[in-house]
């Protein structure tokens, strides 16, 4: 509220001072009305009882049990869900060369996909400001900077994106979307470099996604638990092509 | 050794931070769902993901926004679970009423309990703004939407509750 507006109106001030008492501008008209005084000194000491009445005593303070701060603690039960099966390993133990090979093979595959669905869901919390619902868009210049022409090509047609920052997962660089879904936001990230062999689901903290291979990459969808991801899928899929 | 160094660094970072912070954190819940062991709850699951993504925040100035921010979203998330329902003020759960028992004399406890009744969208942003001290943008940048329509959200507040306090005097 800009406080140097002199040229109000009783009602434009009144509107001014009602949303914020603190509002100081206006200062010749306040002087000549003694009206809009009286109500500014309402406001004031309206506010003044608003704030003593907002004031509750918090309970004694009880932290709950915090787990490890370790990259698997970060997430819930994921990789323990997705572990290999005690009988991969007794085979892995059991044969020699040939089963070594191929079941050393089975388990790095599982731990890309681990590390990248770990990595993924890790990710969500970095950046509050993108997990509030807005129905304010980004530019088209923030969108092409978060997703650079070299790397991918985004339009609109997904929905209402109002969060693009380039970030970094598995130490390459990712276009980290946010589109406002029906229960909140949905976070999308462009993923040109990991490839994947099949979609893999990401079960989280109350979020719920999955990640789709696209060519030589993938892109991970997450939203609220309760946010109907299929949806719109297919329509992110279709609003995103790679460069490479 | 190098680790646990970080380990003890990081929990008194997270320590130090929900000693300055609960307090708000626990308000600003209590007044985003209106009832007490809702808002413990809530900020019991937002101090967990505060933890989890610590490392996160690399301002401690900007600390109180993030943990507001957190706690804003997993009061959303406890309601997308369990579908809020409308408050009627006569007809209250013990916690719900434990709100409004708190205020030191009549007059007080009759504001609060239109502040109470207020809707959510006009309650927030006045909380945000009498109690911690957001002004109007940062207002517009936690909850999404834009400073004008904050600015009118808080003008019908303070109406409402103005009018609410002026027929409490009639009575």
């Amino acid at each position: 509220m800009s406080a140097t507006n002199e040229m109000m109106n009783c009602d434009q001030y009144r509107q001014a001072v009602a949303a914020e008492p603190s509002f100081d501008g206006a200062a010749e008209h306040v002087s000549d009305c003694a009206e809009c005084r009286a109500f500014r000194d309402e406001m004031r000491a309206l506010d003044a009882d608003i704030a003593r009445a907002l004031q509750l005593d918090p309970p004694a303070l009880t932290l709950p049990e915090l787990p490890g701060i370790d990259a698997q603690d970060k997430v819930v039960s994921l990789a323990a869900r997705r572990s290999p099966p005690k009988a991969r390993w007794l085979a892995l133990a059991a044969s020699v060369m040939l089963a070594a090979v191929i079941g050393l093979r089975m388990f790095a595959v599982g731990v890309d996909n681990l590390s990248l669905a770990d990595a993924v869901l890790a990710h969500l919390d970095h950046d509050p400001a993108s997990l509030v619902a807005s129905a304010t868009p980004v530019s088209d210049e923030a969108l092409i900077k978060a997703v650079p022409g070299n790397l991918a090509h985004m339009d609109h047609s997904a929905g209402l994106i109002t969060y693009a920052q380039s970030c970094e997962i598995n130490g390459k660089t990712v276009p980290h979307l946010v589109i406002q879904g029906e229960v909140g936001p949905i976070t999308i990230l462009l993923m040109p470099e990991e490839k994947i062999a099949a979609a893999q689901t990401l079960d989280g903290d109350n979020v719920h996604g999955v990640i789709l291979p696209v060519g030589n990459g993938s892109i991970a969808i997450i939203g609220a638990r309760d946010e109907p991801l299929e949806r719109i899928e297919k329509s992110v899929l279709s609003s995103v092509a790679w460069s490479t | 050794m190098n680790s646990s160094r970080t380990d003890a660094a990081r929990r008194q970072k997270f320590d130090r931070l929900v000693v300055v912070f609960h307090g708000d954190m626990y308000r600003y819940a209590a007044w985003l769902c209106r009832d007490k062991a809702i808002a413990e709850d809530v900020v019991q699951e937002a101090l967990l993901r505060a933890w989890k993504s610590l490392d996160a925040l690399r301002d401690e100035a900007a600390a109180k926004h993030w943990l507001l921010t957190i706690v804003r979203r997993e009061n959303a998330r406890h309601f997308e679970r369990r579908r809020l329902e409308t408050v009627d003020i006569d007809n209250l759960t013990a916690s719900q009423s434990a709100l409004l028992a708190e205020a030191p004399d009549e007059q007080l406890n009759e504001l609060r309990g239109a502040i109470y009744e207020l809707e959510d969208d006009y309650r927030e942003p006045l909380v945000l703004q009498v109690m911690m001290g957001y002004s109007t943008s940062e207002i517009a940048e936690l909850m999404g939407l834009k400073q004008g329509a904050v600015l009118t959200r808080l003008h019908r507040a303070r109406l409402k509750l103005k009018d609410s306090v002026a027929r409490d005097e009639q009575e």
